[in-house]
């Protein structure tokens, strides 16, 4: 004689081995919540196929009730045949996207109530399913059975609840309210926040020019428009007004309460801070700008020039990022000039050299040749002139004779030309050097008259005419004030 | 078939000349008896055991050595870079890994820590409350030289202005360089992990508090040699009248092959001891000394590939060269007058001034990493060098006028734009007044403070005339922008053109760096 619940345990041999992975689920959810801290990249990668795969179970479970129905008339029959299965896979599905679910959720984007009850809501799903697929399992094909249709029920608006709740999560609080029409907005009675919210802010108000910028260059990767972490988006006046999840991220004058303000000047290595650690605070500067706005009523359409003591401008430092070197580009760039560097390196050894690993541009520096460098050795550069983006021929003994050969390297951010025997006729000849930035005759026979050719070189910053001729008593053109060093 | 006769006839051709190219078929049999007896049993001994390790060794290479490819990437995946050179030339120039703002470094050690709070640090309320025990939230878990106690709090010793056009805050310590202030990027956020001296040092130069890890020079000077053969790539200057706590490891090499440490040169006298060659013998005779001992360390290095032989050749044939070089580089009374004047150099004695010309004459030769070190800043008050109102003011007479005059010489020359200049020391001060053994001590000092100090850079790639970084109203704590030692090192290679990530060196089963283990961040507020 077996007992009646050995029986039914017997029966559902293969329904008891399903419980493993609710169970294994319990465990996650219960002792490895979502906390908001961040995890490894294999987490957030693995996780982020959540939003793939919930699709299937969602559209299974709801497949159930559509078979259930139309399989009770006679003609449609067989496709009850098929609910089974049905749950089956919706179970599996279900279970294998809470995994995800979780992966993501522990990734460290989410926290706070509205996952939490995502969260849940997936693992009632789960077992809810579990449920009617035993059931069903159990029942006469042709009975009604009340606790399976209840059961039913139940996954179906479970699935409502969760999949309402997993919108909110990556499309923002009022996705769905957000562009209701009207009418059926006052049907049901949901009040438009937009309209009786902010404005937007006017092109030259000191939110635009000031403030937003700092938000476009540290925080809409997260808080953009693709992605909302926490609901919060900080792209336009109108979404930093409405704030995230956690309320509204900025009061009107008053710092202590607009949780932004408070965020981006939590002190550094605090947990609250924002930008998160690892990533670049704002500086100090940029803090400033945005307490004065909030300060001063976050306004939209205060004006720039309103607020007295702001220093012109406010200098947001780019991060230094790296890009990994195409050898074989790099190789193919100096391949044409490859054959006569190798010549001139031979003859000049260490004197010419690349900008950088990554560069075809060429540098030379003959200062430490001395007199062993002259016009008829520059001459034999020509082959290279182009590649030239610095060159030194301080101490050299060229003279005004290399002033054609100067004039042709045409990329020359750079010349040094200390200590050696030109005269203005070399400057003047340097009329066409476009991308010259810094030229130095630092102790040269250059006088007042090299400075007419020198203030026509459109990207010139800085004239070093120390020990020449040219000197601080006599007034200079316009275009070289402050650039020429004596 | 006529065919495999020519492929005979190839065959034993081929054989012939086996034969006659082995050594025992093409001598006589008697030369061939007397090699023999060359051979003793110590030398098939030896051969017999090297061959058995050799082959141990084989196989367990061939067993755990990894692919080729596996040690061309780091170990964040991306590719390593190729620092390799031609052995005998072991300071060529290799171009940065990407264009670089600055060429060289001229780093300006104050050793000793000297205080920020009576230099570049105002902090009128620290000035109010002089005199106040210092509130128990300072003392908290924090670890003091000589601190005992509640102390007292101790406002600056001078009063404060502003300068240039900046208006970066400076004592009345500084006539000098205050009219540089609006070339000089300030960071006051500086943070270290260390509150002695060598330690201390030992972080600010070589990346980390412990013996036996490279320093910046020598990293620098690895990763893009020197442009000027004659000279070392990275040379050393002291004045002070005493090294330096963390010594000679402060400009070692570590792991690094040692022909990228730091020479240490003379500001007086001769600039390198025994470089000279003894009385009577010519520079030919020396030439052919150093031919016979180059030829015996080349066979040295064929035999057992040690990197070091190379080394030690390459170091013997640049003294050689230096002899010339070196003495003239070193020379200041090459200088007009009026320049040595300007730094105030006292030619043949050891001075800060003297070296700062020293630099600059360095930096003119293409010397990578020139490293000043001057010592005498630690101001704790337990006498009267070491006081902050008397010692102090003789530290900084002595570096205020050279300081500035090297920075108004590398400006005028255009060199400021490509050489970037860095003064600081290893730590900073307290907001305290030192009170060794819970007394009231006879001179002013304060004690050390790893939680905050300052340092300024100035010259390629640094955006002049801003300030970076913040400490609270006492000067003691930073509230604002910290930047640590490896931060700093990672702006310094991120100026001469490299990630600080790329720029390593395999030993010890991990990819060494100046930043160490512990991510280091950019400083990009401070890049111009």
């Amino acid at each position: 004689m077996i007992s009646p619940i050995r029986q039914w345990l017997l029966r559902n041999r293969l329904g008891m081995f399903t419980l493993a992975p609710i169970l294994l689920l319990i465990v996650l959810l219960l002792f490895f919540p979502p906390d908001g801290a961040q995890r490894s990249d294999w987490a957030q990668f693995i996780g982020g196929f959540h939003l793939l795969t919930i699709h299937f179970p969602i559209a299974l479970i709801f497949l159930v009730p559509v078979l259930e129905i139309g399989g009770r008339s006679r003609r449609f029959r067989h496709l009850r045949s098929s609910v089974e299965p049905m749950l089956a896979l919706a179970f599996f599905s279900a279970i294998a996207s809470a995994i995800l679910g979780w992966f993501l959720a522990r990734s460290g984007e989410y926290s706070g109530p509205l996952v939490l009850q995502h969260m849940w809501g997936g693992f009632f799903v789960t077992v809810f399913c579990w449920l009617c697929w035993m059931l069903r399992g159990r029942i006469a094909r042709q009975r009604f059975d009340i606790a399976y249709f209840c059961g039913l029920a139940v996954t179906v608006l479970l699935v409502s609840f969760t999949g309402y709740r997993g919108g909110q999560l990556s499309h923002g609080e009022a996705h769905l309210a957000e562009h209701m029409p009207s009418p059926l907005r006052d049907w049901l009675g949901v009040s438009k926040q937009e309209e009786r919210g902010p404005t937007a802010a006017t092109a030259d108000s000191f939110f635009a020019v000031r403030v937003e910028p700092v938000f476009q260059q540290n925080c809409v990767g997260c808080h953009g428009r693709s992605t909302r972490k926490r609901g919060l988006r900080l792209d336009s006046y109108e979404a930093v007004m409405r704030g995230g999840k956690s309320g509204p991220a900025v009061k009107a004058a008053d710092l202590n309460n607009s949780g932004l303000f408070q965020r981006v000047s939590s002190p550094p290595g605090s947990e609250k801070i924002m930008p998160p650690q690892g990533k670049r605070p704002l500086s100090t500067e940029q803090i400033k700008l945005i307490g004065l706005w909030i300060s001063t009523g976050a306004s939209p359409n205060l004006a720039d020039n309103a607020i007295q003591g702001v220093s012109a401008t406010a200098r947001p430092a780019a991060e230094a990022t790296f890009t990994e070197i195409d050898d074989a580009a790099v190789a193919k760039q100096r391949a044409p000039f490859a054959d006569a560097l190798a010549e001139l390196d031979k003859r000049y050894p260490g004197a010419i050299e690349y900008e950088s690993r990554g560069s075809a541009k060429l540098t030379i520096n003959t200062s430490l040749l001395g007199s062993k460098f002259g016009d008829d050795d520059l001459a034999r550069l020509r082959p290279i002139y182009d590649q030239f983006v610095a060159a030194d021929f301080s101490n050299s003994a060229i003279t005004d004779r290399s002033a054609s050969n100067l004039a042709a390297m045409k990329h020359l951010r750079t010349l040094r030309l200390m200590h050696t025997r030109i005269t203005d006729a070399t400057v003047l000849a340097l009329g066409g050097l476009n991308e010259l930035e810094s030229l130095n005759v630092f102790g040269t026979e250059i006088t007042p008259a090299a400075l007419k050719t020198a203030e026509h070189l459109p990207k010139l910053r800085h004239l070093y005419a120390g020990e020449t001729k040219i000197t601080a008593n006599r007034p200079l053109p316009d275009a070289l004030k402050g650039k020429v060093v004596f | 078939m006529p065919d495999s006769e020519e492929i005979d006839q190839g065959a034993i051709a081929n054989d012939s000349a086996l034969i006659e190219n082995s050594p025992a078929a093409d001598t006589h049999p008697e030369e061939i008896l007397a090699r023999l007896q060359a051979q003793t049993r110590r030398h098939f001994l030896r051969s017999l055991s090297t061959g058995v390790g050799s082959m141990f060794l084989g196989s367990l290479g061939l067993k755990y050595a990894s692919p080729v490819e596996a040690s061309e990437l780091n170990i964040d995946g991306t590719r390593r870079l190729d620092f390799r050179r031609d052995p005998t030339r072991p300071l060529s120039v290799l171009p940065p890994q990407f264009p670089a703002r600055a060429k060289r470094i001229i780093y300006l050690h104050m050793a000793g820590a000297p205080s920020q709070l009576e230099l570049f640090e105002h902090k009128p309320d620290l000035s109010r409350l002089d005199g106040q025990d210092c509130p128990a939230s300072f003392l908290q878990g924090k670890r003091f030289a000589f601190i005992s106690g509640v102390p007292k709090l101790l406002g600056s010793q001078y009063p404060f202005h502003q300068a240039g056009q900046s208006g970066a805050w400076v004592s009345d310590r500084l006539p000098h360089f205050e009219k540089h202030i609006d070339d000089v990027c300030f960071i006051k956020s500086m943070r270290t992990d260390q509150f002695n001296h060598a330690p201390a040092q030992l972080l600010v130069h070589t990346g980390n508090p412990r013996l036996g890890y490279a320093s910046m020079g020598s990293w620098v000077t690895y990763g893009l040699g020197s442009e000027n053969q004659n000279l070392p790539g990275f040379i050393v200057l002291i004045s002070g009248g005493k090294q330096p706590d963390g010594g000679k490891q402060l400009w070692a090499s570590g792991f690094l092959p040692s022909i990228y440490q730091g020479v240490q040169c003379r500001s007086h006298g001769e600039p390198v001891l025994y470089l000279e060659n003894p009385q009577n013998v010519s520079r030919s005779l020396r030439r052919s000394e150093l031919d016979a001992i180059d030829e015996i360390n080349r066979q040295q290095y064929a035999e057992f590939g040690n990197p070091e032989t190379i080394t030690r050749i390459s170091q013997y044939e640049m003294a050689f060269r230096m002899q010339m070089e070196a003495t003239d580089a070193l020379d200041i009374r090459k200088e007009s007058v009026a320049t040595q004047a300007a730094y105030g150099c006292k030619p043949g004695e050891e001075s800060f001034a003297n070296n700062c010309l020293v630099a600059r004459r360095l930096a003119e030769r293409g010397v990578r990493f020139i490293q000043l070190y001057h010592w005498g800043w630690d101001s704790h008050g337990s006498n009267a060098k070491e006081a902050l109102n008397l010692g102090f003011t003789d530290r900084c007479r002595e570096v205020d006028q050279p300081m500035s005059a090297l920075l108004a010489d590398l400006k005028q020359r255009g060199m400021l734009e490509d050489t970037l200049v860095v003064w600081g020391g290893e730590f900073g001060r307290t907001s305290m007044r030192e009170n060794r053994n819970g007394a009231v001590m006879q001179f002013v000092g304060r004690d050390h403070n790893p939680g905050a100090f300052t340092i300024w850079l100035a010259g390629g790639g640094i955006e002049p005339g801003i300030t970076h970084g913040e400490t609270d109203a006492m000067g003691y704590e930073i509230v604002k922008d910290p930047v640590e030692i490896r931060d700093l090192h990672a702006t310094m290679l991120y100026v001469m053109g490299f990630d600080h990530r790329k720029l390593n060196y395999s030993f010890q089963g991990l990819d060494q760096k100046l930043t160490s283990v512990k991510p280091a961040r950019i400083v990009s507020e401070v890049l111009a």
